[in-house]
C-alpha cells in the first residue's frame, strides 16, 4: 500500500520539484557574489512554488473527499494516504478553512517576497524582504509541528502531499537562512 | 593626477519591481486556483438544504459498545434521517415514539441516526448510561430532567445508532436551534430537508417530509 501511494505520478512530480530545489540550493554554496545569491533565490522560488502547488493539491483532495470520492486523486488505504488525514473532519481545517487553502495563501505570500527579491537583488528593500521571508516562514513552523503531530498521534496516517508542503516550508526556510547568511557575510553581491 | 574609482554598492532597478512581482504572483495563484476549481469544485458544507452535511467522528452506541462513528461512512443508497434529541427534554420524550413509528415505516428506505445532545438548561444532565437507557428503554432513573425512568419512554426501543454529542460539538456545526430537531440527507449526504427552513416547506413536519421525499 505504501509503495502504491509513493508511486503516484503526481507525488513523484512534487518530489522531483523538491529535489531540484535542493540541488539548486546546494550548488549555490560554491558560487560567489550575486551569482550565488540568485541561485539561492531560485531555490527559494522553487520551494515556494512546490509548496503552493502541493497545498492546492491537498485542497483539491479535500473537496473530493467532502463529496465522498477521492479515489482518483489519492489512495485511501495504508499508512501513507490522504483520506484519513485530509478527510478527517476534526483536523482537516483551521476554523473552517481547509488546510490546503491556508497553505496556499501562506506560500503565495512567501512566493511574492522571494520573487520580488529575485527580480531586483540590489533593491534597498531586498534585505527587509529577506527578513520578512524568514519570519513569515518561521510563522508557519508551529502549524507544521501541529499537523505532523496530528498525523503521528491522532489519525496515525501520513499524508504524502501534506508532507511535500511541510518539506517545502522547511526547504524554503533553509534557503532563506542561507540568504541571510550571505547578507551577513557581505557575500550578497 | 590619478583618478581613484569609488567602489559603491550596486544600485537597484529604477522601477519598483515589487508591483510586477505581486502581479506575477497573483497571476500564478489565479491560474492554479482556477485549475483547482475546475478539477474539483469546492462544495458548500453546512446544515442548510442544498449543502453537504458536515461530517463528524464521535463515539456512538448501537446496542453494544461505544465505538468510533463517522457519518460519511454510513452513507448508502438510502436517505438518512438525523435527529437531535436530549434525553432530558420533554418534547424528545414524546419524539421517541414518533421516531419508533417512522422507523417501522421507512426502515428500508431511510437510515436513522440520533445525535444525543445535552442542552445548556438547568436540570439537563445527560450521560452515556442515560443515552443507552433512553435508546434501549431500560431501567434508568434520569430521563426527562431526572423525573422519569427511561424504561417508560413512549415508543419502542430503538435499534439504530445513537451518537454522543453531550459536548454539543456536532449540534454547533449543524446549527441546531433546539430539540427535537431533524434533518434529512440524501444518499450523497446532501441536506434535502432541514426542519429550521420551514419557509421552503411550510407546515411540513418530519413525517410529512419523509412521505414526500421517500414516497
Amino acid at each position: 500500500m505504501m509503495a502504491s501511494a509513493l508511486a503516484d505520478p503526481k507525488l513523484l512530480l512534487f518530489i522531483a520539484g523538491l529535489i531540484a530545489a535542493t540541488f539548486v540550493l546546494s550548488t549555490s554554496r560554491s558560487k560567489p557574489g550575486v551569482e550565488g545569491t540568485v541561485a539561492v533565490l531560485n531555490s527559494s522560488l522553487l520551494f515556494a512554488t512546490v509548496g503552493l502547488a502541493s497545498a492546492v493539491w491537498t485542497w483539491i483532495i479535500h473537496n473530493q473527499l467532502v463529496i465522498g470520492d477521492a479515489s482518483e486523486f489519492c489512495t485511501s488505504e495504508g499508512i501513507v494516504q490522504c483520506g484519513s488525514v485530509i478527510g478527517d473532519p476534526r483536523y482537516n481545517n483551521l476554523f473552517g478553512v481547509p488546510w490546503g487553502v491556508v497553505g496556499a495563501l501562506a506560500f503565495t505570500a512567501l512566493l511574492f517576497l522571494v520573487l520580488s527579491i529575485r527580480m531586483d537583488v540590489h533593491a534597498k528593500w531586498s534585505e527587509t524582504y529577506t527578513n520578512y521571508s524568514w519570519y513569515a516562514g518561521l510563522a508557519g513552523v508551529p502549524f507544521l509541528i501541529y499537523l505532523i503531530g496530528v498525523e503521528a498521534f491522532a489519525v496515525h496516517h501520513i499524508c504524502p502531499f501534506c508532507t511535500i508542503s511541510h518539506l517545502s516550508l522547511l526547504g524554503f526556510l533553509g534557503s532563506v537562512w542561507l540568504l541571510r547568511e550571505r547578507r551577513e557575510n557581505k557575500n550578497w553581491y | 593626477m590619478s583618478r581613484r574609482r569609488k567602489i559603491s554598492e550596486p544600485k537597484g532597478k529604477d522601477e519598483d519591481v515589487r508591483v510586477i512581482a505581486l502581479l506575477a504572483t497573483l497571476g500564478v495563484v489565479t491560474i492554479v486556483g482556477l485549475a483547482a476549481i475546475i478539477v474539483s469544485p469546492p462544495v458548500k458544507v453546512g446544515p442548510l438544504e442544498g449543502e453537504i452535511a458536515p461530517d463528524f467522528i464521535e463515539k456512538a452506541y448501537s446496542g453494544a459498545e461505544w465505538e468510533s462513528f463517522r457519518l460519511t461512512d454510513t452513507y448508502d443508497e438510502r436517505m438518512t434521517l438525523v435527529s437531535f434529541l436530549d434525553t432530558d427534554c420533554p418534547h424528545c420524550w414524546d419524539e421517541g415514539a414518533t421516531l419508533s413509528n417512522l422507523h417501522s415505516t421507512y426502515n428500508n428506505d431511510v437510515q436513522f441516526i440520533t445525535i444525543a445532545v445535552q442542552l445548556s438548561i438547568s436540570g439537563h444532565d445527560s450521560s452515556r448510561d442515560e443515552i443507552e437507557a433512553f435508546r434501549d428503554k431500560t431501567n434508568y432513573e434520569g430521563c426527562y430532567s431526572g423525573s422519569q425512568n427511561c424504561i417508560d419512554r413512549p415508543g419502542s426501543a430503538h435499534s439504530w445508532t445513537y451518537v454522543d454529542d453531550i459536548d454539543l460539538s456536532i449540534a454547533k456545526d449543524w446549527d441546531v436551534p433546539g430539540t427535537p430537531f431533524s434533518i434529512i440527507l440524501d444518499s450523497n449526504g446532501e441536506v434535502v430537508w432541514n426542519q429550521a427552513q420551514s419557509d421552503n416547506h411550510p407546515n411540513e413536519d418530519v413525517e410529512q417530509a419523509l412521505a414526500r421525499l421517500v414516497g
